[in-house]
């Protein structure tokens, strides 16, 4: 597969001066949007803010999610799973548990994500390309059939309520769900996206992050150097599935329910969608996809009822001229402008 | 550190709480040409789009004949319709809606699952919702217990309970083992049991040889039905109402499953009547019809006219959910307009909603009522199949008239409870 | 003993036309390596189509009994749209096999409003065509001709399948192609049009598929993304690429389901998904795939 924006950033062959000048402009244009998406809560119509929450949730999920496609090589059509695992997660707790600190929702439905993610990922890392995109289809369809025949526990095709949690202990009850929403659940989260998006810049740009490209572009050298090569895979995968399971969390919290659509193959399908739509080769690819995404779906969601249709035209398009999506497109842009210069 | 902490936290919900509440703040002087705004989310597409299609031309004829009549005092009816799809994506909508679009009711939602979710945010979001359907007994105990902007449509086991008494009625003493084939989800699974549940009440003493669960929407039901034939039971209780109903006629049929030694109860037989063809669909079986039967003899002049220009229009004929339709849009028209009778200007929406509780409407199938506990009352039809009409499919022959409050529980009851110690009627 | 015929044979009729879509599935992957999501797509095009086309032949006067043959020509007239799916997908072929499957994906989406916007949100069935080829008894036992004739039909073209691959030069070359498209360019194979007509055929085994389950079942607009699924299921279990892993596949598939329906409704699907995992642990190329690197 081939990722220049990837792989350029890791060979590390540009001089050490045109890097710095890379970095902080790199570093300004995320510390603007950063201020834009803080400040957004105040200027634009409430609907929008709601809508913004999903786009964190999704950001986060996709940033785990790329390090497995974009950076590892391998295409899983099955990772609405783990969203699913992170929205069940949080629903058993809140509502069944009585545990209410989102912390403890975080951390427990990330560990059990991963938990599950290992027999799945033991399995599925056996295969590569189509193969893997395949067997984790039907993992995902298991799933999906499980949360539907166990309805006992699994409150099957209701799913199960997921209450409000507290953040930092403190449960604002004085506000309503909305205003909950919009205000302390909305920063939280965007310091949540800064902060796993920081641990995701470290990982990928440590020497794991550099292996798994290396096995990306050729798994049969890297295995002849020494790599395990599916130690780092599953590896990949267990990281993939923590970071899905926190994004479903917060999608729990913002409908109030899981339900098993959520661990749908189509579900799976708009997560690759949004990847490739946002930009696979690149880092802040997969987040732009999901502001992109949620938007524009609301949008044609408004003017259409065939909005499954230009969806797909779009999806169609994507691929077919804008491989590397919309920061691809970015990318090309900006080289222009600075050949010019 | 601790205080400062609080405060920051409570600094920023404030500032949350302002924008949010926005929205609902201000009542500003309504002008009398200004349209009433209703957001409608109904399904369009999968096994669903067919029940959202007929419930929104439901509301279109509701909507032209309120119109043509003035409008809801005075102010004519404007509608926006969005898509219910899974409840993530539809909360996203009610909340476009609510917040974008500022409706002043939101009506709509087929399923049972989004519904469930819907409510609950609704109620948070202080917006008036009223459900054409959608409605079980789960999600109600825990999330809804007091709806307060939430109308809910009246329970989904009506049917199975009508149907149970009506097989009771005509058919005690003539079955000793029953199976079941219901879709495998909350709604199948309760009307079943509901079913279960009644016959142990009336004391039938009758043996379950089979339950068949497929899973909702499937296509091949060849081997349900052999596995079905195996088990020879002597009434089957099947509260499929998808696409896999017909196709379970049809399939019973070429079995020889219908060959009149087994009896058949269809409670949701209604939302697929038209494809219930004649060759495969024998008399005598239990069909529910729910609160529209479009060929009741008793119909009144408002449903004549509604079936007649359905025909017309669309070539077919209607079920029940353009009636759950046309109930929610007249159920809010009548709350608004006697809740601005009583204050001679335009009511805000806590007196809409207190206008709204108790208010009797004539639907297209019949007499209503909207609860105090926000649960609807509607009347249900259901009966034997035949053979003597003038269509291609199966109608009822003897019809019985069930109004919901001998059907569903009443305020404050729990379900299973009420089967067991109320004194239900047959 | 005549209920077991009974769910025997309905687990063989199920299988019958899970082939079908599996062959198609196992057809372009063997040739070009694309796996097709939008297999359902092809198969619900193929039920709705059958449907129209049966309708409208019995309205332009043709007898009832005639409904087969029409069915199947409805679904091979559909493989009309193959090339130009093909030409779509061909857009793409140099690239990563992620790529095709996303395009595959969009087309899945597309697909899904394209059904709604030509036949609408109703469930399309044709009227009891079925009973037209009534039944066939042996003593106790009584089976709907329709299944067996389609059931024959599969077989048919099983068979079919078989010998034009092994025996015929085309297959001969398809086959070649499979394993090499280097060098079956570079001996002068027409790729470009060996693709085209591979895919096309490929589509039409699903669309037949669909045409041929109609008169039993029903058209609806869920069917696209629920068939994908099974049909997964049994390229898995049967193993990618090989037409012998479709038949076997779908055997086991088909009789799978009815077993678990008839002895322990509850597990249905579940029975299924364990399957493909038990058969993924012993043999993870599938049952007759070739071993992965």
């Amino acid at each position: 597969m081939s990722a220049t924006g990837l792989s350029a950033e890791a060979n590390g062959k540009q001089s050490g001066a045109s890097r710095l000048r890379r970095h902080t402009a790199l570093l300004v244009i995320v510390m603007a949007a950063l201020i834009v998406l803080a400040l957004f809560p105040s200027f634009a119509q409430p609907y929008y803010v709601t809508l913004v929450l999903p786009a964190f949730a999704y950001a986060i999920a996709l940033l785990g999610f790329n390090l497995l496609f974009g950076y590892t090589g391998l295409l899983s059509f099955g990772h609405a799973l783990f969203v699913a695992l992170g929205a069940y997660g949080a629903a058993v707790l809140t509502s069944k548990l009585g545990i209410k600190s989102f912390e403890l929702i975080l951390l427990a439905s990330g560990l059990a994500a991963v938990v599950v993610a290992i027999p799945v990922g033991l399995l599925a890392v056996r295969y590569v390309r189509i193969f893997f995109g395949i067997l984790t289809l039907a993992f995902g369809m298991l799933f999906h059939s499980f949360l539907f025949k166990f309805y006992n526990i699994t409150g099957g095709d209701t799913g199960i309520r997921v209450l409000r949690p507290a953040l930092f202990g403190n449960e604002f009850s004085d506000l309503d769900k909305t205003a909950f929403l919009i205000g302390p659940f909305y920063y939280y989260c965007l310091v949540l996206l800064v902060v796993l998006g920081f641990v995701m810049w470290r990982i990928v740009h440590s020497p794991f992050g550099l292996h798994l490209t290396a096995i990306r572009e050729n798994s049969r050298k890297a295995e002849y150097l020494g790599v395990r090569v599916r130690m780092f895979r599953l590896a990949a995968f267990l990281i993939s599935a923590f970071y899905c399971a926190v994004g479903g969390v917060i999608l729990a919290i913002n409908t109030g329910q899981a339900d098993p659509e959520t661990a749908y193959w189509t579900h799976s399908g708009e997560l690759v969608f949004m990847t490739v739509l946002g930009g696979f080769a690149n880092f802040f690819g997969p987040l732009v996809g999901a502001f992109v995404f949620i938007f524009l779906k609301s949008e044609l969601m408004s003017l259409t009822q065939y909005w499954r249709f230009f969806l797909g035209v779009t999806l169609a398009l994507i691929v077919i001229l804008f491989p590397r999506g919309v920061m691809g497109v970015a990318q090309d842009l900006w080289s222009k402008v600075k050949k010019k210069q | 550190m601790q205080n400062k902490r609080r405060t920051l936290l409570k600094a920023i919900g404030g500032a949350g709480a302002t924008i949010a509440a926005q929205p609902y703040l201000s009542f500003p002087a309504i002008a009398q040409n200004t349209p009433v705004r209703v957001g409608i989310i109904a399904p369009k597409s999968g096994i669903v789009g067919t029940i959202g299609e007929c419930g929104l031309r439901g509301t279109q004829f509701a909507v032209e004949r309120i119109n043509a009549a003035g409008g809801i005092a005075g102010r004519k009816v404007e509608l926006i319709v969005e898509e219910e799809t899974n409840p993530k994506d539809s909360i996203e909508r009610l909340r476009k809606l609510v917040l974008q679009d500022k409706v002043d009711c939101v009506q709509g939602i087929v399923s049972s699952g989004v519904s469930l979710a819907m409510g609950a945010v609704a109620e948070e979001m202080k917006a008036l919702l009223v459900f054409w359907d959608g409605t079980t007994q789960d999600g109600v105990k825990e999330t809804m217990p007091n709806a307060r902007y939430v109308f809910r449509s009246t329970d989904n086991e009506c049917e199975a309970v009508m149907a149970s008494l009506l097989a009771i009625k005509y058919w005690k003493g003539q079955f000793a083992t029953v199976a079941g084939i219901n879709p495998d989800y909350s709604y199948g699974r309760n009307n079943m049991a509901a079913f279960l549940a009644l016959l142990k009440k009336f004391n039938v003493d009758a043996k379950v040889v089979a339950e068949q669960w497929p899973k909702v929407g499937t296509l091949d039901l060849t081997t349900h039905v052999a596995a079905l034939k195996a088990a020879k039971p002597d009434l089957v209780f099947s509260s499929l109402l998808f696409a896999d109903l017909p196709i379970f006629m049809r399939t019973a049929h070429g079995a020889g499953l219908m060959d009149g030694k087994t009896k058949f109860v269809f409670p949701g037989a209604g939302f697929q009547h038209t494809l219930l063809k004649k060759q495969f669909t024998p008399e005598g079986m239990i069909f529910g019809h729910n609160t529209l039967y479009f060929a009741s003899d008793n119909a009144s002049p408002l449903q004549r006219l509604f079936v007649k220009e359905y025909e017309e229009k669309y070539k077919d004929y209607p079920h029940w959910e353009a009636d759950r339709a046309y109930f929610a849009m007249q159920v809010y028209k009548a709350g608004v307009e006697a809740a601005y009778k009583a204050k001679n200007a335009w009511p805000s929406k806590e007196d809409v909603i207190s206008s709204m509780e108790g208010v009797k409407i004539e639907s297209l199938g019949g007499p209503g009522h909207m609860r105090k506990d926000h649960i609807a009352e509607q009347t249900f039809y259901q009966g034997l199949t035949t053979h003597k009409n003038r269509y291609d499919f199966a109608t009822l022959g003897q019809v019985d008239r069930m109004y919901s409050d001998q059907l569903q529980k009443p305020p404050g009851v729990d379900f299973w409870k009420w089967i067991e110690t109320a004194q239900i009627k047959l | 003993m005549t209920s077991f015929f009974d769910i025997l044979l309905g687990g063989v009729f199920h299988a019958a036309v899970l082939f079908l879509v599996a062959a198609g599935l196992q057809l372009v992957f063997g040739v070009q390596k694309i796996v097709n999501l939008a297999c359902g797509s092809f198969y619900a095009l193929g039920a709705y189509f059958g449907i129209t086309s049966v309708n409208w032949a019995l309205a332009a006067g043709l007898p009832p009994w005639m409904f087969l043959p029409v069915l199947i020509v409805s679904g091979i007239v559909l493989g009309a749209i193959g090339p130009a799916i093909e030409a779509l997908l061909r857009t793409i072929y140099a690239r990563d096999e992620a790529f095709q499957l996303l395009l595959t994906f969009a087309l899945v989406l597309m697909f899904q409003d394209v059904l709604r916007f030509f036949w609408g949100p109703n469930p399309q069935q044709l009227s009891n065509l079925v009973t037209e080829y009534g039944r066939l008894s042996i003593g106790t036992f009584s089976v709907s001709t329709y299944n067996l004739l389609v059931i024959a039909a599969s077989i048919v073209i099983a068979v079919g399948i078989g010998a034009f691959l092994q025996r015929t030069r085309f297959g001969r070359i398809l086959r070649a192609t499979a394993e090499n498209r280097e060098m079956s360019q570079a001996l002068g194979v027409n790729v470009r049009w060996m693709y085209t007509s591979v895919f096309t055929l490929g589509t039409i085994l699903g669309t037949v598929g669909g045409a041929l389950v109609v008169p039993t079942a029903a058209a609806s607009l869920d069917m696209p993304v629920e068939l994908v699924v099974e049909a997964f299921a049994v390229v898995v279990i049967g193993g990618l690429g090989s037409m012998r892993g479709a038949l076997v596949g779908a055997l086991i598939v088909g009789l799978m389901r009815a077993a678990a329906i008839t002895f322990y409704a509850e597990l249905e699907i579940l029975a299924i998904y364990l399957v493909v995992i038990i058969v993924l642990i012993a043999r993870p190329a599938g049952l007759f795939g070739k071993p992965i690197e």
